[in-house]
């Protein structure tokens, strides 16, 4: 299914969209009690943060008036107690922002991994697997720790900010209003910087992805890049990205160098100010003013800076993570283009409780559970409307026939093996099972019996046993190991380090391609699957491996539905129905004594075919085809 | 402490050249200190030497400066005097805090970009017996976040650790000017801050490494399940899939939140501490307020100077712990950076200045990979400038291994590799290079466009030039399908073009390098046999402008060459022309055989069939 597409990340968006973080939000529902306490928690330390100058200014007030007096104990043990509450909060609030924020990554996964399980293969034809895997990885990670400190900062920043105005106009409303003087600006000035600051950032990452991008290429174009003396070009690339990474950085490092020194010149024109008019009315004939009061004043205008700045960076960050939040919310509402339709939903849901009680031998779906025939039926396939891959495909099969599909690449005989799985639907006319049309049985009932062997062959993490025991979850082991055998896998098996235990690495990386291929079709084969579908390997393994895996394939399809895409002439020879397919349509069909006499296109394909195959074995001096070996 | 010293030696060697830029970037922060401590000095002076009106408690200190501003009945009438000043020394402070960040930043990012710059040079001058051994994604991984771990440590940990210190230092004097027992009790906790940090980030650096473990290994079962989803669905695995993604997706949210909880620990204690130093001044100060021996002004002074140097203090012990990863990265660096380059020969030499014209001698040439069996052995042939040599043989035959040693990829062990008749072992090897061209069975496109990349070997190449080389390689055809056409993207971010597609993009830019020598290894083995046979005419039509290797395994892809070499096991096994070959029993002649024993053992086949029931005729 090769066709050309290209993939463009999109950009950021720039204004917050509110409907989309209000959708976001539910994701949050779960977690309520905590977020409320987060605010609970926020609350209680602006308040203590309010109430730590004051109980200040209380104590100077009272050892200048008094001296050393009980009620100066009171205050000072009242401060450290409004410290240890302070902490406690601390300490609760990121306790709570732990379980909200691991809560709301793990349940994003979890959705965001059901649906990518859901969604059709043209949903992934167009996604690189890194571009997937960072949605539910770094995108959910950005997602889930923002909004607990988000709520917390919002609560804790207004509330602050509210509460040292508050506690100033309660003090001496005149001072206030001057200490207030410097609210103004300092918005303005963090508001201002931290966008600049969020800009900056972004073209950081994105040019640090670039260098990254320059590093793998090249690492793994370096024996072109020797053969064609680009190393000198290269570099000089290299350094102008470099060159933009250090600009970048540098700007990023000089927003925060100017931003800061403003905030804190701001911060001490508000003490200045406080001082000034303070010091005034101290001075005054009928002062109020304590001294204590007046050192208060000092002290919240030095903090004034912190809620509001604290504001300004949440708010950027929201912004900084709608991009994470549109794609994240997007994924979850991407309804997959195949699945159960309505009907056979409903047919499920009311077959379900007979095969609970094991009372009913029909399918899941209520149809019965049998695979007799197979039929397209004019089926027509494309992806771009004028473009036809498939043009009114028309076969039937029946138990025990192979069906080879030969020809060019890009013929659409993948095509045909992918409309059967149902990993596509056909555009135009129907695939029947026993004369139903798939689509009115359930996918996974359907799926479910077909045996799939790819032409690049997959495997997971994990023993061997555990891969081949994934075409059947419940086998025992001796049924994997009869499986092994079957298809001449067990030979090499025993020889591997643990044997069935051996441990095959990421993908199966451990094992060469030909042993993937056995293992690929000892999983199917456990599967028992009443239509088995084989995309042969191209790729050329040394002719012993080559003689096991045909021996194996042999095996398997005796006696089953099977679609073959063959490129080997004992599987083709062994079909009972070879479909030349070229340009989306069949162009000869029959078996091959026919087909050979004909001498059309399969002939000359498979004189071919024939010749490459000989030569290559005599070049490797393994044992030669013949048509007798059909 | 060897250990640490080794960690500094390397740090300072870094710094080169920016050493200068780091010591004015800690002059500018001792002078941005001095004047921050000095702002909260002003309300000082003027609370207790004006506004409490007993100027006479007032320390020395205190008079002598009221006197400098002016004397006491002055700054009554003029109160907005020491605003101004707050505002001024504030400011001050603040230019040199920009000038600090500015010279550290650029400082660091200059040592950051040497690093990478040096990085990427190095990694394309290793020769390729490194990169057998060496696995890409760990390459990737030293030579990006590596590099960023040290850009943290530079722009963050170096100047956090001065800063934490200096703000520490700077004001000791000054406190201890205005009061002695408040001083010591200020720094009283101090210790017992960094200590704690330290101590903590120690004993947790295990949760520490477990949560970035569970998170590898959830993030390696997501690209499992994607890359491998064809098979999910396959065997509609799709519920088997969610529970064993669960596991993990359990594993990293239980992690994850035992790191939350350890923080909450560590925040609200070390807050606690914080607090309790700064609880500790406001205690003991009232009570030597009460009794009359401390002035308000001096207080205020030392509740705010806590508060300024306590909270960097604790960052301390995060940033020493954080200290080890710095050292990890740049050993991981160091591992790169000396490993050693590609031979070049002293200056000027290996430069011949004639041009070369492709003459090709291999004399008894010998090559191993490291201590197995050799891979080529006894390797003697001659091609003269402007012919053409094929080299047919199995994989693994070491076909591929002679056009290696010809690039000096590898260099050769025994023998003699002559090119104009000059040792290619004493030839620059980038001179050598670029008197071949090659193009190998997956060759490699850059990130560019089509254009781009055809354009590589020869950037002054005109336009009809480039026409010309993609459609002798017959691909210009296909290139002017493409939505557009020759600026079409390709790699990554782009197009993926087919095995064939690069296969012919490679061989026309080949052409178009136009060089001394033309390799083709296994070049034309994703091609179809009909547009096979095309390029090998339209090569053989500049038949004597290069001299030509050309590897297959098609006996059909080779006979056209002037001389053709069976190559198996490492050994020339048969060599001469096609004629020759023919002529001789052997294995070339038993590859030519095979096309038409194919066609012949069809018709038998049929012929007997013919004897059998005749089968119905499908007619399509």
């Amino acid at each position: 299914m090769s066709h050309e597409l290209t993939f463009q990340e999109e950009e950021y968006s720039r204004q917050l969209d509110f409907a989309l973080w209000r959708r976001i939000l539910r994701h949050a529902g779960r977690y309520w009690k905590q977020l409320l306490a987060l605010s609970g928690a926020g609350l209680t330390v602006a308040t203590v943060d309010v109430m730590l100058p004051l109980v200040t200014a209380w104590i100077i007030d009272e050892a200048m008036a008094s001296g050393v007096t009980p009620r100066l104990w009171t205050y000072v043990v009242l401060y450290f107690g409004l410290c240890a509450l302070l902490c406690s909060c601390i300490w609760l609030f990121i306790e709570l922002a732990g379980q909200t924020s691991t809560g709301i990554a793990y349940d994003l996964r979890r959705k965001g991994f059901r649906r990518l399980q859901e969604l059709s293969f043209s949903y992934f034809d167009v996604r690189p697997v890194g571009w997937l895997v960072t949605r539910l990885t770094s995108d959910v990670t950005k997602l889930s720790s923002l909004m607990p400190w988000f709520t917390l900062d919002l609560v804790w920043g207004s509330f602050l900010v509210l509460g040292i105005t508050g506690a100033m106009f309660w003090l001496n409303w005149q001072l206030a209003l001057a200490v207030l003087v410097i609210v103004p600006p300092l918005s303005i000035a963090s508001v201002y910087f931290q966008k600049r600051l969020l800009a900056s950032s972004r073209n950081m990452r994105r040019t640090n992805s670039m260098i990254t991008a320059s590093f793998s290429e090249s690492i793994s174009g370096v024996r072109t890049t020797k053969a064609l003396v680009r190393e000198e070009e290269n570099l000089n690339e290299f350094r102008s990205l470099s060159t933009a990474m250090h600009q970048h950085c540098l700007r990023n490092a000089l927003q925060s160098a100017v931003y800061l020194p403003i905030v804190v010149t701001l911060g001490s024109l508000g003490v200045g100010l406080a001082l000034w008019r303070g010091g005034v009315d101290v001075l005054g004939p009928d002062s109020t003013l304590t001294l204590g009061v007046l050192i208060a004043f000092m002290q919240y205008a030095a903090l004034f800076h912190m809620p509001i700045e604290e504001l300004a960076r949440r708010f950027t960050d929201l912004q900084a993570a709608q991009a994470a939040a549109e794609r994240i919310q997007t994924l979850l509402d991407t309804e997959p283009e195949i699945q159960d339709s309505a009907e056979v939903r409903s047919r499920m849901a009311a077959t379900a409780p007979h095969q609970a009680a094991g009372a009913s031998n029909l399918a899941e779906d209520g149809c019965a559970d049998t695979v007799r025939r197979i039929e397209f039926r004019n089926v027509s396939f494309w992806y771009k409307p004028d473009e036809p891959v498939l043009r009114s495909f028309n076969l039937t099969v029946e138990p025990g026939e192979t069906i080879a599909l030969v020809g060019a690449t890009g013929g659409g005989k993948s095509t045909i093996v992918s409309l059967l799985a149902r990993f596509y639907e056909p555009q135009e006319g129907e695939i029947l099972i026993d004369d139903t049309d798939y689509r009115e049985r359930s996918l996974h009932w359907w799926q479910s019996n077909l045996g799939i062997v790819l032409q690049s062959p997959v495997l997971f993490t994990g023993t061997i046993r555990e891969n081949i025991r994934y075409g059947r979850l419940d086998a025992s082991d001796a049924e994997i190991e009869a499986a092994a055998r079957l298809v001449n896998a067990e030979t090499f098996i025993r020889e591997l380090d643990g044997g069935y235990e051996f441990d095959v690495g990421e993908m199966g990386s451990r094992l060469s391609t030909g042993q993937r291929q056995l293992m690929s079709l000892a999983r199917a084969v456990l599967a028992d699957p009443r239509v088995f579908i084989l995309d042969e390997a191209t790729s050329s393994v040394d002719t012993e491996t080559e003689q096991l895996i045909q021996d194996g394939i042999n095996k398997v399809l005796s006696g089953r539905i099977s679609f073959v895409i063959a490129h080997r002439l004992s599987t083709i020879r062994a079909a009972s129905r070879i479909l030349v397919i070229d340009g989306g349509e069949v162009v000869e069909q029959g078996s091959h004594d026919e087909l050979i006499r004909e001498r059309g296109r399969y002939h000359d394909l498979y004189v071919g075919q024939f010749a490459r195959q000989r030569e290559a074995e005599r070049l490797s001096g393994g044992e030669e085809t013949g048509m007798a070996g059909a | 402490m060897k250990h640490m010293s080794a960690q500094f030696r390397a740090i300072w060697q870094l710094m080169e050249g920016q050493r200068l830029r780091y010591a004015s970037a800690i002059a500018a922060l001792v002078v941005a200190s001095c004047f921050l401590y000095l702002a909260p000095l002003v309300p000082q002076i003027i609370i207790d030497g004006v506004l409490t009106g007993s100027a006479e408690d007032a320390s020395g200190f205190t008079r002598r400066a009221v006197e400098v501003l002016g004397g006491e009945a002055f700054l009554r009438g003029n109160l907005w005097l020491p605003t101004v000043l707050i505002v001024i020394v504030t400011a001050i402070a603040g230019a040199f805090t920009y000038l600090r960040s500015r010279l550290s930043a650029s400082a660091c990012e200059r040592i950051v970009q040497r690093v990478r710059e040096r990085v990427y040079d190095h990694l394309q001058h290793l020769p390729c017996r490194f990169f057998d051994r060496a696995e890409t994604g760990d390459l990737i991984q030293r030579s990006t976040s590596d590099v960023e771990t040290l850009r943290t440590f530079l722009n963050t940990h170096v100047v956090e650790i001065g800063r934490a210190l200096i703000m520490m230092l700077v004001p000791i004097p000054l406190m201890l000017m205005i009061d002695v027992r408040m001083t010591l009790l200020s720094v009283l906790l101090l210790p017992v801050i960094v200590g704690f940090s330290a101590f903590f980030f120690l004993r947790v650096k295990k949760a520490f490494r477990l949560a970035d473990e569970a998170e590898a290994s959830m993030t390696a079962r997501i690209q499992e399940n994607l890359a491998g989803i064809r098979v999910v669905r396959a065997f509609a695995r799709q519920d088997h899939e969610e529970a064993r993604f669960d596991q993990r997706n359990t594993e990293h949210r239980t992690c994850d939140y035992r790191l939350y909880r350890l923080m909450a620990w560590y925040w609200s204690t070390s807050d606690l501490l914080c607090m309790a130093q700064k609880s500790l001044v406001i205690g003991a100060g009232a009570y030597w307020i009460a009794v009359g021996t401390l002035q308000v002004g001096a207080y205020f002074y030392f509740i705010t100077a806590v508060t300024m140097f306590i909270w960097p203090m604790r960052q301390m012990g995060r940033i020493l712990t954080d200290l080890g990863k710095a050292q990890v990265a740049l050993s991981r660096l160091d591992e790169i950076l000396h490993e050693p380059r590609e031979s070049v020969p002293a200056d000027g030499e290996g430069m011949p200045a004639e041009p070369l014209t492709g003459e090709i001698t291999f004399e008894n040439v010998r090559f191993s990979h490291g201590e197995h069996s050799p891979v080529l052995q006894e390797i003697s042939f001659r091609v003269p400038a402007g012919s053409s040599l094929a080299i047919l043989g199995p994989s693994g035959s070491g076909k591929s291994t002679i056009v290696n040693l010809l690039l000096r990829l590898y260099d050769y062990e025994a023998g003699s590799i002559r090119l104009d008749g000059f040792e290619l072992k004493e030839l620059d090897r980038k001179f050598a290079r670029s008197q071949m061209s090659v193009v190998m069975q997956e060759p490699f496109l850059y990130s560019k466009t089509l254009r781009e990349n055809l354009r590589l070997a020869r950037p002054t190449a005109h336009e009809e030039e480039i026409y010309e080389a993609t459609t002798i390689a017959a691909v210009h055809e296909s290139i002017a399908e493409f939505a557009h056409g020759y600026d079409t993207l390709v790699g990554e971010r782009g197009v993926t073009l087919s095995g064939g597609q690069r296969q012919r993009v490679a061989i026309a830019r080949a052409l178009l390098q136009d060089p001394a020598v033309l390799i083709l290894d296994d070049a034309l083995s994703a091609v179809d046999t009909g547009t096979e046979s095309i390029i090998l005419d339209a090569l053989r039509e500049r038949a004597g402008r290069h001299t030509t290797i050309l590897i297959a395994h098609r006996v059909s892809t080779v006979m056209h060459a002037d001389r053709i070499i069976v190559l198996d096991h490492g050994r020339i096994v048969q060599q001469g022309t096609h004629a020759e070959l023919m002529n001789a029993a052997g294995l070339y002649r038993r590859l030519w055989s095979a096309q038409h024993e194919a066609a012949a053992e069809c018709e038998q086949s049929l012929e007997g069939d013919a004897r059998g029931t005749p089968a119905d005729r499908t007619t399509p």
